[in-house]
Formats: C-alpha cells, structure tokens, sequence
C-alpha cells in the first residue's frame, strides 16, 4: 500500500522540485496510464473483461460455427436419461446440459452477451440522466436544484427491487409499455435498470457541481464573460470525467446482478433466451443432481462482477492518487 | 370434471386432485358450466401401475394387521371442513374417505360407485325424472348426536346445502342442476330444495327435470356432497354468508376428527395438523361399511417440503406422502432404483394437453391444426415431467379407465396419421401445411400468441413446445405467466385470443367421459371468462353427440358416445394430448399402502402397517 503511494505520487513531486529540468511533458492520460498499470489487480480484471467482451461477442460464436457446437436454443433431448434429467460434462458438452438438452457452455456464452448488453446500455443511459440531471441542480442551484433533489429523494425512497418486478412485470404482457417501446424482454429489463439507477450518479454529480461551480477557475472564467453553457461544457463537466468513469465501471457489476436478480425472479430475459440469473434460478430445483447446471453460470456471474469491481477501484486508485483507499 | 392445476410444485396440476388453489378458481367458474371437469395441471393421468414394474402394488392386502398409528406428510393442508366443499384429492384422502360415509363412494379398486350408506344401486323411473335411492337404517352419528341415526332426510338437507351458495360447493353447480328446484337455491331465494325428498326414513326419492345420466348411474352421486348432514344439528352454524358447520361437524366414518364430544373439533390446526382417532359411535360392521379401516390413528403433519418430505417418508417408518403429485425427479429416480417396493404408481385419471384455438387463424384451419399435432414430440414434451414414470403417451382425450376410454381406440387411439408418432414427425406436418396452402410446408404468416405457465416444469414442457412448432416455421410470440393468470386472464378468456395454450390440464371427477370431454368441448360451455372450452370448439357434431350421452342412463350407451366425442376431437385436431398423468405416491418401508383407484392416492381405510401396531 505504501510503496504503491510513494510511486503514485513521485512524478507530482518531481514536476514541483525540478522547473526548468529538461523532463518530458505528460498528458493527464499518461499519468493515468502510469499509474494504473502498476495495480496488476485492476490489468488482470482488465485482461479479463477483455477477454469476455471478445469471447461472447466474437470468438464464442466463431469457434462455435466452425465446430458446429450447438446453438444456446438448440433442445437435444437425446442427452437427457429416461427421467428427463440432464447430464453432465462431457467432451460433446463440456459444461453438461440444461433440463431440456440445451448445451450449457453455449447459453453461458448467450448469457454473457445479455449481462454485457444490459450492463453498458443500463450503465450508459443511466449515468446519462444522472449527469444531465445531476449537473443541472448543482450548477443552477435554487427552485431547480429544490424540484430535481426532492424527485431523487423521493425515487430513492422507493423499494426498487418491488418497483422493478412491478414495472417488468407490467410491461411483460401483451405489447409492452409506453405505446410499445418498451418491450417485453431486454428492454424491459434494461429500462427499469436506467430507470432505479440513475438517481444516485445524479447526487455525486450534483455535489461535485456544487463544490466546483465555487472554484476560482469558474469564477475566472466568469468574469472573462462565459456564458453557462460554455462554463457547464468546457471548465466543469472536463473535471467530473473521473467520477463518471470511476463510478461508470462500479455500476457496471451492480447492474449485471439487478438483471440477474430480475431474470432469477423470471421477469427479465423471455424465454428461450439464455441469461445467467434465469439460468441459476431453473437449476435451483434439481441441484442436487445437476451441479453443473448452476455453477457454471454462477461461476461466470461471480467472476464477471468481480472483475469489474476490481476495475473500478484500479481506476478510483490511478484517477484520483491522493484520495485514501 | 375437474380442471386440473400444478401441484404446488409442478405449475401444472390436475384439478380436483392436484393442485387445489389453482382448482378452486377454476372450479366456481365452471360450477356455472352445465359440466363441469378438473382442470388437470400438472397433476397425472394415465394408465395403471405398470404391472410388472415391481412398484407398490397398492392393491388390497388380505390378512391385513390392525393398529398402530401413521404420519402422513403433506405440504399443505385441505381446503375445507365442510363436507359439502370437499372437491380435492387430498380433502378426499384426509376427511372424505375415513370419516364420512357418501351415498355411494369407492372402494380401493372400484371404476363404478361403490353404495355406502345407499344399500343398492338407484332406481331410475320409466321418463328418466325420478331416481329412487333405499338406504341402510341404523347408521350412527358420533357425539354429540351420540344413538342419532342417518335418515334419508338428512341426505336431502346435504344436497340443499351442496346447491346452497354459502357451502362454497365447487360441482353441484355441475351435477345437480337437473334437480327440480335447484336454481332457486343457487340463486339464494330459498334454502329449501323442492327436487330432494325422503319419503321415510330410509328411502330418497330426487326429481329431475329431464334424464340426467350422471345421477341414474350413480357417478355423481358418489361425491362428498351425498355425506348426510343432520338438518336439525346444523341448522345453527348454516348462516349468514359462510356455514360454519365444518368446524363442528358429526362424523359417519370409522375415523373422525379428534373433537371435544361436543362439537368442538380439536384436532385441526389449519396448515399443519389433522388429528384422526378412531369414531367410538361407528357401527359399520353392522351397517354394511366397506371400510376395514386397520389403523388405530392417523395425523397430516402440512408443511412439509417435497423434497425433504419425500426422503423421509421413504427412509423412515409408518409414514407416507400425501398432497404430493410426484416427488422430485432425483428423489424419484433413486426411489425407483433402490426402494422400487416403496413407490406406487398409477393412473391419475386425467389428462395434459395443448390447447390450439380454432376462433384464432391460422388455427381455424383442420390442416395446420394437424399439422401441429404430427410435428409435436410427445416423448420430449413427457421427459420435461420426469419421463415415462410420469405418465402414458396420449393418443386420444379420454384417459384409461373412463368410460369411452376403449371405444376412443384405447391406448393405440383412433389412429389419424398424425397421431401415430410418439417422436413428431416433421415431413408429415409439412405435408399438412402444405395442404393448408403453405407451399413450402412451413408457415409464413404473422406471429402467434402462446401463453404458458412460468414455473417448471409446465415452463419446460412450454419451452420445449416453442422450439418443436419453430422447426414449422411458427414465429411465437411466447408469454410465461404465473399458472392461476395463464387460466384467469388468457387461455380461459375468448377476448384474450390466445392461439396455443401448450400447458392445460384435465381430470375426471369420477369414472365417466362426460367429466372429461363435455366442459371442454360442448360448444355450450364457451364462456366469456373462466371458459374451460379453451379450443372454443363449437362443433354440431360433438354438440349433438354430447346432448344425446348427457341425457343417457345407459352405461354401455354412454361410453360408445363419449369414446365417439373423443374420435371426432382428435380427427379434427382440436387439441393435442400428450400425456395421461401418472399418481406417484411414496410409502414407508414398514407400510402396507392400499391406492384408491378413484382418488389416485393412498386409501386409508384400507392401508396398514406390517405386522400391525408397532
């Protein structure tokens, strides 16, 4: 911990005690990089995720063409014994298959498309709404700021997960909600994400705003007879991109477990499509015979969140050095 | 007649038997229907217990032992006290069977009513209207009607009650509507039923108003509407909005309900305990009762959970299952392999099927229908419940044992082409799309709406319909709901214009097709909500077949007409059976379970233990 400091914070020391040494300028980018690159935690969770995105959206589907593995929907009953339980690992299924004969290492790979689709398009919207919102309160202060901090206030006091079953709930029926656009299935899912999520980024942001729209820089640019709009676009929001990714990467894994906990519930992803919160919740009942058919998705989901909560406090460490742990 | 729901655990269920929740919403509806069935979800029907499996014969063991005492585990509880409500597998099992006698009930392997407190079968007059039923004297009453006999006069009272809408009854909306004066005491005007008479003590005359067919043969006289009630007793707790008779009940039976003697139950906690002890006022060996009743006490312990339920009760003593379908696949699977003896299993009398809406294109045509039916793989659709222990491939709508069952085509079925291949056959079905104007044989239209249970395994069996009907080219537009919503507000909803119901379920309310195939064929019986006519299958044929059998008091004529009613349904495809249920049930290893062929569960009255009290 110490060291990592000590290294985190030379370069800083050594542009204040040496003006005028030929020392070759770095961008705030390098410095970043500089430091982010000593936390091997954060490069592995890093590497990993990587290797996910790759792996589902790319090599997964590759290999599986050119192997002619099975589809994630494709039901193989002929690899259920005479009861209709599933069998395990094999070299034709190496993760076994599910209770209706679909092969598991495929719908784990299906089941990460859906996490990293809800995840970033969730993630997106909802630090988008909170920045906007949040941005506008802190910055304008006053009836605004009263109106949008009490609308958090309120959306916060709701028992999301209950507003979340009932919305998906709702909106899983028939054409869906709001004159069709949102439809049952990953939209529902991936609105009411958004939709409980983005009061909290909207609050960092909001006191972020607050502290910053005091500093002098602001008030310079200000008497120099900025206007708003350039002030909010061009001096603060630069300053507020490390808490929106920082915080960006921590929600990330928070929401790939919302979707998770909404599809275990089973009003997230319709069926047949694969996703890992659906995928454990139909192999809680027969655990005890198929131990394959919950862990591997388990495993994925764990490992998958893991690596973005390591992420997440690599990047807090590299963007923000003097900020203790 | 009942329409059968998941058992808690399985989302689909048969009705009366299985699951008793999703039965009861189905059953008011249907007490509207002229017929009413169970609608069977998840629970089983099929054919009898494989006779050389080597499971649990179930059959009457002669020189059986009496005493001692057994647990029954169970997850939940009986819907009712009442006598009059009584309409679920496991209310027949607990209190139906063993405390009460029903003018006519049934004996473990009986498939006609068995007369319990009747003493012969009924006399039906020359037009069919009058039924006259002589009855045994000298039945007794436990306390506090301690030397009270059963008079004819007291079964006429059940009957009112039954039709009487604070009783709740779930059928006699179905079966007794025919009885002079019925209406007016389901519509609340009086409690007093005109048709039900004693003309003395021991002779029940009951008047109709046209030939009821259910009624001469008995069928519908063997439920525990027919459990006297004395009118005199329970006239105080018949009031206001609910009766209260139930908790307060006087029992025929050799068992009753552990009481105070004076008309205080005190062995009932609702959901977890039914204490039964022997009835010291029976006199059924001098009254003509078929109940050896061997057992000194009973208790249902509810709350149990299936699994660990089931494991008990096959690793433990003097125990065994009691609302329970089916135990979990794993558990079944081991029992079978290593307790084979402890494992009984048999036709539950009801059937699983698929339901495609002819009011809803392009389903309207005979041909796609058809072609539904030949590409279905019935076998992948039946492991989705566990496999072959599960049940009997469906080739036809009447299950085994009910009349029409064999004049259907028995267990070969009628044999339509599309019917004959338990594995789907997918260049037949294209054939048949194509004779439905698809040119490629596969379909090209608009998606199509399906609405399944969300729970497994109906889930399973939904999931596994949607990939079979997608190798047709169907584009489904697949909705998973709770199974009481599936029913309530899609596939027994005509608005809803749900095109395939892939998880329905019935069952029979007693050995006669007319349970089965009339609520949910007779194009009568479409009804804007609760409809049980899930296909709105309006057919002149079926119609007029179904209004000569309902009407015959010929047993032999019955059948031909029901099994002809099942002929024309699976000829036109209407719906898809997939599978006559099988009943499992699990008895310890010290048990002799006896299986009631009627209620497809363990008889008490004739159960054991090995080696008697122990």
């Amino acid at each position: 911990m110490s060291s990592t400091d000590l290294l985190l914070e030379a370069p800083d020391a050594a542009e204040v005690s040496t003006v005028g040494v030929d020392i070759t300028a770095r961008s705030p980018l390098q410095l970043f990089w500089r430091r982010f690159r000593q936390d091997k935690v954060a490069i592995t969770a890093l590497g990993f995720i990587v290797l996910l995105v790759l792996g589902a959206f790319v090599i997964g589907p590759l290999l599986a063409r050119a192997f002619g593995l099975p589809g994630p929907n494709v039901q193989n009953s002929s690899a259920l014994d005479q009861f209709g339980t599933p069998t395990g690992p094999s070299s034709g299924h190496p993760f076994g298959v599910d209770t209706l004969g679909r092969d598991i290492l495929a719908r784990v790979i299906a089941g990460a498309r859906v996490s990293l689709i809800v995840a970033i398009v969730a993630t997106a919207i909802s630090v988008s709404i909170g920045v906007v919102v949040g941005m506008t309160a802190g910055y304008y202060r006053g009836w605004v700021d009263t109106l949008l901090s009490r609308l958090i206030d309120i959306l916060l006091a709701f028992p999301i997960l209950m507003l979340a079953l009932g919305i998906a709930a709702a909106c899983s029926l028939g054409n869906g909600c709001l004159g069709g656009l949102i439809k049952p299935g990953l939209t529902v899912v991936i609105f009411v994400i958004a939709f409980v999520n983005w009061t909290y980024i909207g609050r960092i942001i909001r006191g972020q705003v607050l502290s910053l729209r005091e500093k002098e820089f602001v008030e310079a640019a200000r008497s120099l007879g900025a206007s708003n709009r350039r002030i909010i676009f061009r001096e603060i929001l630069p300053n507020l991109v490390a808490p929106i990714i920082v915080y960006s990467t921590l929600v990330i894994p928070q929401n790939i477990l919302f979707e998770a906990a909404l599809s275990f519930l089973g009003v997230g992803v319709q069926p047949p499509n694969a996703s890992w919160g659906a995928m454990i919740a139909d192999a809680t009942s027969i655990f005890d015979s198929a131990w394959w058919y919950m862990v591997f998705p388990g495993a994925a989901l764990l490992l998958t969140v893991l690596a973005f909560n390591l992420l997440g406090d690599g990047l807090q460490d590299a963007l923000n050095p003097r900020r203790g742990r | 007649m009942n329409a059968v729901n998941p058992p808690s655990r399985a989302p689909d269920g048969t009705g009366r038997l299985m699951e008793r929740t999703c039965m009861r919403t189905f059953m008011r509806a249907s007490a509207l229907a002229a017929t009413l069935a169970f609608v069977v979800a998840g629970c089983g029907g099929g054919s009898e217990k494989k006779g050389t499996g080597g499971t649990a014969s179930g059959a009457p063991v002669s020189g059986a032992k009496s005493g001692g005492h057994l647990d029954v585990l169970s997850a939940s509880d009986i819907d009712s006290l009442d006598p009059g409500y009584w309409y679920y597998q496991y209310d027949y099992m607990a209190v139906g069977l063993p405390t009460q006698r029903w003018l006519y009930s049934w004996a473990p392997t009986a498939t006609t009513p068995t007369p319990d407190i009747a003493s012969g079968m009924p006399k039906t007059s020359a037009d069919g209207k009058t039924v006259t039923i002589k009855i045994r004297p000298g039945i007794k009453y436990s306390a506090p009607l301690k030397g009270r006999t059963v008079k004819a006069a007291d079964i006429a009272y059940a009957f009112a009650r039954d039709l009487n809408p604070r009783t709740g009854n779930g059928y006699a909306g179905a079966y007794y509507a025919n009885i002079v004066g019925a209406d007016k005491v389901q519509s609340g005007k009086t409690d007093k039923l005109a048709g039900v008479t004693a003309s003395n003590d021991t002779t029940l005359v009951i008047k109709l108003t046209k030939p009821t067919g259910a009624i001469s043969t008995a069928q519908a006289l063997a439920l525990p509407g027919t459990i006297p009630v004395p009118e005199d007793y329970a006239k105080k707790y018949d009031k206001g909005s609910q009766s209260s008779y139930g908790q307060h009940q006087v029992f025929t039976g050799p068992y009753m309900i552990k009481n105070n003697g004076n008309g205080k139950l005190t062995g009932y906690v609702a959901g977890k305990r039914i204490e039964l002890v022997r009835n010291p006022d029976w006199n059924g060996k001098q009254t003509g009762d078929y109940r050896p009743a061997y057992l000194d006490s009973i208790t249902f312990l509810g709350g149990n959970d299936l699994a660990v339920g089931s494991r008990k009760i096959l690793s433990g003593r003097s125990m065994i299952s009691g609302d329970y379908a089916a135990p979990p696949t794993a558990v079944l699977k081991s029992a079978l392999s290593s307790r084979k003896s402890q494992v009984s299993i048999h036709g539950a009398g009801s059937i699983r099927f698929i339901a495609l809406n002819t009011k809803v294109k392009p389903f309207d045509n005979v041909n796609v229908r058809r072609a539904v039916a030949a590409v279905i793989n019935k076998n992948t659709l039946r492991l989705t419940r566990g496999g072959p222990a599960l049940g009997t491939i469906a080739t036809h709508f009447i299950p085994p044992d009910l009349s029409g069952f064999d004049d259907a085509g028995g267990t070969a079925g009628p044999g339509a082409d599309f019917t004959k291949n338990p594995q789907g056959d997918l260049q037949l079905a294209m054939s048949y799309m194509k004779k439905a104007g698809y040119s490629s044989g596969k379909y090209t239209g608009k998606s199509v709406l399906m609405v399944g249970d969300n729970q497994p395994p109906a889930s399973k069996t939904g999931e596994a319909v949607q990939s079979q009907l997608q190798q047709l080219g169907f584009k489904l537009n697949y909705r998973q709901v709770p199974h009481p919503t599936m029913l309530s507000k899609f596939c027994g909803v005509p608005k809803a214009a749900v095109a395939i119901c892939p998880n329905l379920g019935w069952g029979k309310d007693f050995f006669d097709g007319q349970s089965m195939v009339d609520p949910v064929f007779n194009g009568k019986n479409i009804a804007q909500t609760n409809n049980s006519n899930y296909a709105q299958v309006d057919d002149p044929k079926i119609n007029s077949l179904l209004a000569k059998a309902s009407a015959s008091t010929d047993a032999g004529e019955r059948s031909k007409l029901y099994g002809e009613v099942d002929k024309t349904i699976t000829e036109q495809a209407y719906v898809i059976p997939w599978i006559w249920d099988n009943d499992v049930n699990l008895e310890s290893s010290n048990v002799a379970g006896v299986n009631n062929k009627f209620n497809v569960s363990w008889d008490l009255v004739f159960t054991s233990l090995k080696g008697g009290s122990t």
